[in-house]
């Protein structure tokens, strides 16, 4: 009710909101991380109601990446251990040389063996980028991304995000309270009091 | 190999669940390795101890049935006899052991005597001669003439011809510690010696295959002659035998206390471990791991401390073996054997059922993780079901219980004891806290504390928990352990009597106790002894084979030496009936030997006391310490009731160094009293206990090192909590002293609770396990609760100090963003 979302393959939609507008919690039904009380929501052409919390596991493996506000890195786990795992999930053949790539990619070459607490704030959400983006997935889910770093660094981040996204050709759904960002993606969404409506993309 | 290093160095929880593991698995094993080679060295000097693999005793000789039955079943047979004897020399009598041998003797074991010619004999005395032991040879004989020595016994001259130094199957029975005069068997019934009513012992022995011996027994239990017994390796060395079941339960209890607190030490640090594993399991869940892949992530990380635990307790088991096997010297003769495989087996099993039993219901959690976590970090998996926690953790207990003690009874008793100072402890844990609601909103240090104590009641109730138990557990076992070496070694005070003195004539008694006074001799006093036969209970007539145990047979059909006295012993004690002495005349009988008998407060009991009928009603039943080495009676009559019966008397001495020649003057002046020297075993048995005392020192660290770990354990598992508190209570503008002594209260009441816990708890199990296990008279214990509540808090405060100390000296921000 008031929720009508469709996100098309390879679009970037941002959603916008206050603080405890529910956000977050749409991100988490549409990717499945949660089981809505009412309504249904796909992901991949699959209904989600449909399937197990173990099959929705599956579903994800290798074509869904998150990056988080908080980064979730795994801490005991080095940068390319981190990166590597969902590769290795996925049954990725050379999963140690991809992941080196990546890391390469995101700039963190020389960082590779260090574990998540030896990393700074920016490095830690590269790494998060990094594994993200690891099996070339189709859908990626951002949730606030940049929430926890400086501008700068946040800018550099975003900066990365789409740089990859444009490669690999991954649908976007980005939740931000940032409105210079929103405006980077193809369309820009607002939850307020329940309801989802979509902004004018102004064109700059 | 290297990864799970790393990962060790990492996880912190996981470490500590892997050194709890290592603590259980080393203390176990090195008990185990260590019992595993003191069994096998006894059984294999079991045999030599007897000189045969199976005795058959009797008070008349063997017939011949008894050489054909072993001879048929391929054995080899050896038979003996031993009596007292009084040898005269010089015109002055001597008490001596008489054991003749034949030509087989021994069949299992080495003898040896040193030949009076040079050279040395592996076997006994041939016809016509004698070998004696040292002590008699110094006494009776002058050196460098021993060749000239003539030993005149019964109707026989008997050449002396050997110094016996090794005589496998001599025992430590008081009463054969009379010096040894050794013949031949062939020249018994010339000496004239022995008549129908003589004390004579004979024995049967019999050695050869296992399977032969066995048949050989069997035949042996149906043809046993009415007062014959049988011994085998069970029964050789009782004294030996009493004093190692002894300590062996005590090792076992120290073992089974440091598994317990070892497996509450894993239990605190699979709650933590879980705690840690749970963001890194959500994030693979959203990333794709199915929760099956996840859990057996963990589970192999488990399995992986199992296996590297397990070997390594193992490996630090069999260490700590030969650290207890030296502690305890050449108790067992010259070496140990080495041990065998099974404590490494034992190990295993015990690793395998300990590690999951502790660990796996809060393992499990990881399992119910929802992805969800990622985006809401309020979202936990639901908590393990309490039941499922604590059941599973009971009931592999139990296996290892019931396996190491091997007596279902005393396993539920164990158990129930063990389970109601944990739930007692978690009780009482969570009405303080209920108290202590009340007093939250302070805002001292201590309120801070207090409300610290309260805001984490879950939390709480386990670190209690954890606290309660390890601090009951080693005082009871602290307690225990001292009870038992004070009880070893007071039995044994330095002036514990060395000499008996047996066969003092009443005319004789007066006099002497003068003449000890005269020579300042301590002595235990006279008590007054006849000799008697039972002959009817409640009026009935005893007929041995009526009786259903062993035990019980001979005990009806031998001759009983009856004390006489209105006063118990100090080590007796009354455990059923009246106290003594009654006002009536009658009997006090040892608990043991009245069960065997059937007797209660109340039968009456007749004796045949040199053709005397003496009748009269059991009062008591009596416990009595025999390693005292008081004198002591399995049957006492009231004084009155000797009146008229033909007794003597005893007394016991202590004696050390002799310079006066107080023995030899004693022997002069009273040449019918004989004097057993009892120096040589007390030796011995004191030995046994020192060494013993320390073996359980040693084994007590264990259980000490079991304590630490719960206490880190507890402590690891509330960290990240107290970590963001006190960062919390910083930013907010506490001073570093008040947040300190918000800490230390909170310390040091839990400490406080799980003192008190701990120490009546400990006051009621040590009381019952001092009476069940070890037989021991439980003694009241004020320093239990000094200690108690001692360990309790100032442990608590210093391991409060030191955990909160390095977060008081963090930047509170680095605190609050790390999430530490």
């Amino acid at each position: 009710m008031g929720i009508d979302l469709h996100v098309n393959s390879a679009e970037a939609v941002a959603l916008l909101g206050a603080s405890g507008s529910g956000k977050s919690t749409l991100l988490g039904l549409l990717a499945g991380l949660d089981d809505p009380t009412s309504g249904t929501a796909f992901l991949l052409q699959q209904n989600l109601s449909d399937i197990s919390e173990e099959q929705r596991s599956r579903l994800r493996l290798g074509r869904v990446g998150f990056v988080f506000q908080s980064f979730q890195l795994i801490p005991g786990m080095t940068a390319l251990e981190n990166v590597i795992l969902p590769l290795q999930l996925a049954g990725v053949d050379k999963a140690t040389e991809q992941a080196r790539q990546l890391l390469e990619d995101v700039g963190l070459g020389r960082r590779m063996t260090h574990l998540p607490r030896q990393l700074s704030g920016g490095e830690q959400q590269r790494v998060a980028i990094a594994r993200a983006f690891a099996g070339e997935p189709e859908v990626l889910f951002a949730d606030e991304p940049t929430g926890n770093l400086d501008a700068e660094t946040g800018e550099q981040i975003i900066q990365l995000l789409f740089d990859l996204r444009d490669r690999c050709n991954t649908a976007l759904l980005m939740v931000t309270h940032d409105d210079q960002l929103a405006k980077r993606c193809d369309r820009i969404y607002r939850l307020q009091g329940g309801r989802l409506s979509e902004t004018a993309q102004e064109q700059s | 190999m290297m990864a799970f290093i790393s990962r060790l160095k990492q996880n912190r929880a996981l470490l500590l669940l892997m050194v709890a593991l290592v603590v259980a698995i080393t203390a176990m094993t090195s008990v185990d390795f260590f019992v595993d080679r003191v069994d096998r060295q006894l059984k294999r000097q079991g045999t030599a101890l007897m000189a045969a693999d199976l005795v058959i005793q009797n008070g008349a000789e063997f017939d011949q049935s008894w050489s054909d039955k072993a001879i048929e079943l391929g054995l080899k047979v050896s038979r003996q006899v031993s009596f007292p004897s009084v040898l005269f020399h010089n015109d002055k009598p001597q008490l001596v052991q008489v054991k003749a041998v034949d030509a087989e003797y021994p069949l299992r074991g080495d003898f040896r005597a040193d030949s009076i010619d040079g050279g040395s004999f592996t076997r006994g005395p041939q016809t016509r001669q004698a070998f004696v032991d040292a002590i008699l040879k110094s006494k009776f004989f002058i050196p460098g003439r021993e060749q000239e020595v003539s030993i005149p016994l019964g109707n026989l001259q008997l050449d002396l011809r050997g110094i016996v130094q090794e005589e496998p199957d001599r025992g430590g029975n008081l009463f054969q510690l009379a010096p040894r005069l050794m013949i031949s068997y062939d020249d018994l019934h010339d000496s004239g010696l022995l008549g129908p009513a003589s004390r004579a012992r004979y024995r049967f022995l019999v050695a050869g295959e296992m399977a032969a011996v066995e048949s050989f027994r069997n035949w042996a239990v149906s043809q046993l002659p009415v007062g014959a017994r049988i011994i085998d390796v069970k029964n050789a060395r009782p004294e030996l035998r009493t004093a190692l079941d002894r300590g062996h339960r005590f090792l076992s209890l120290a073992t089974l206390c440091a598994s317990l607190l070892a497996g509450i030490a894993i239990l605190l640090a699979t709650r933590r471990y879980v705690n840690l594993a749970i963001d890194a399991a959500a994030i693979m869940r959203t990333i794709g791991m199915t929760s099956r892949q996840v859990m057996n992530r963990h589970i192999i990380e488990i399995l992986q401390v199992l296996v590297f635990g397990t070997l390594i307790g193992i490996f630090l088991g069999y260490i700590g073996q030969n650290v207890l096997s030296s502690l305890v010297g050449n108790w067992f003769g010259d070496s140990l054997p080495q041990p065998g495989f099974r404590p490494v087996l034992i190990g295993l099993f015990y690793g395998a059922v300990l590690l999951p039993g502790f660990s796996l219901p809060v393992l499990l959690r990881i399992r119910k993780v929802s992805p969800l976590r990622v985006l809401r970090r309020d979202i936990d998996p639901p908590d393990a079901s309490s039941l499922f926690v604590w059941g599973l953790a009971v009931l592999s207990f139990a296996v290892l219980v019931l396996w190491q003690v091997q007596d279902y009874k005393l396993a539920v008793a164990l158990m129930l004891a063990l389970l109601s100072v944990m739930l007692v402890s978690v009780g009482i844990g969570r009405l303080f806290i209920l108290l202590l609601k009340p007093s939250r909103n302070k805002s001292s240090g201590l309120g801070l504390g207090l409300a610290a104590l309260s805001r984490h009641a879950s939390l709480t109730q386990w670190q209690l928990a954890g606290f309660s138990v390890g601090i009951t557990l080693l005082l009871i076992l602290g307690v225990v352990r001292i009870d038992l070496i004070n009880t070893w070694t007071t039995s044994l005070s330095p002036t514990a009597p060395n000499h008996f003195l047996i066969n003092i004539q009443p005319h004789e008694q007066q006099q002497l106790q003068q003449w000890f006074e005269e020579n300042n001799v301590i002595n235990s006093g006279m008590y007054a002894s006849a000799r008697g036969r039972l002959t009817h209970i409640d009026g009935k007539l005893v007929k041995a084979d009526e009786f259903q145990t062993d035990r019980g047979r001979r005990l009806a059909s031998r001759e009983f030496s009856l004390g006489f006295s209105d006063q118990l012993q100090s080590d007796n004690r009354v455990v059923a009936g009246d106290q003594w002495p009654p006002p009536q005349e009658g009997f006090t009988v040892e608990q043991d030997l009245a069960k065997h008998l059937g007797l209660k407060p109340g039968s009456t009991m007749t004796f045949d006391i040199a053709g005397q009928q003496v009748t009269a009603p059991v009062i008591s039943l009596r416990s009595i310490s025999w390693d005292s080495f008081n004198v002591n009676f399995f049957v006492q009559g009231s004084e009155t009731m000797m009146l008229d019966l033909p007794v003597a008397y005893l007394n016991s001495i202590y004696l050390d160094e002799d310079p006066a020649g107080v023995m030899k003057k004693l022997a002069t002046d009273y040449p019918a009293v004989s004097i057993l020297d009892l120096r040589p075993l007390l030796k011995q048995i004191r030995d046994i206990m020192d060494k013993g005392s320390l073996a359980i020192e040693t084994v007590f660290m264990f259980t000490l090192l079991a304590a630490a770990l719960v206490t880190l354990g507890a402590v690891l598992i509330s960290r990240e909590e107290r970590a963001q508190e006190i960062a919390v209570l910083r930013t907010l503008g506490a001073s570093r002293k008040q947040v300190l002594l918000g800490v230390l209260a909170e310390f040091g009441l839990m400490g406080f609770i799980s003192g008190v816990v701990a120490a009546s708890l400990a006051s009621i199990t040590g009381y019952l396990v001092a009476i069940r296990l070890f037989g021991l008279a439980p003694v009241f214990n004020p320093w239990l609760w000094m200690t108690g509540l001692g360990i309790g808090i100032v442990t608590l405060l210093i391991v409060g100090y030191f955990s909160t100390r390095s977060l008081l000296n963090k930047p509170p921000l680095s605190v609050i963003n790390a999430g530490v």
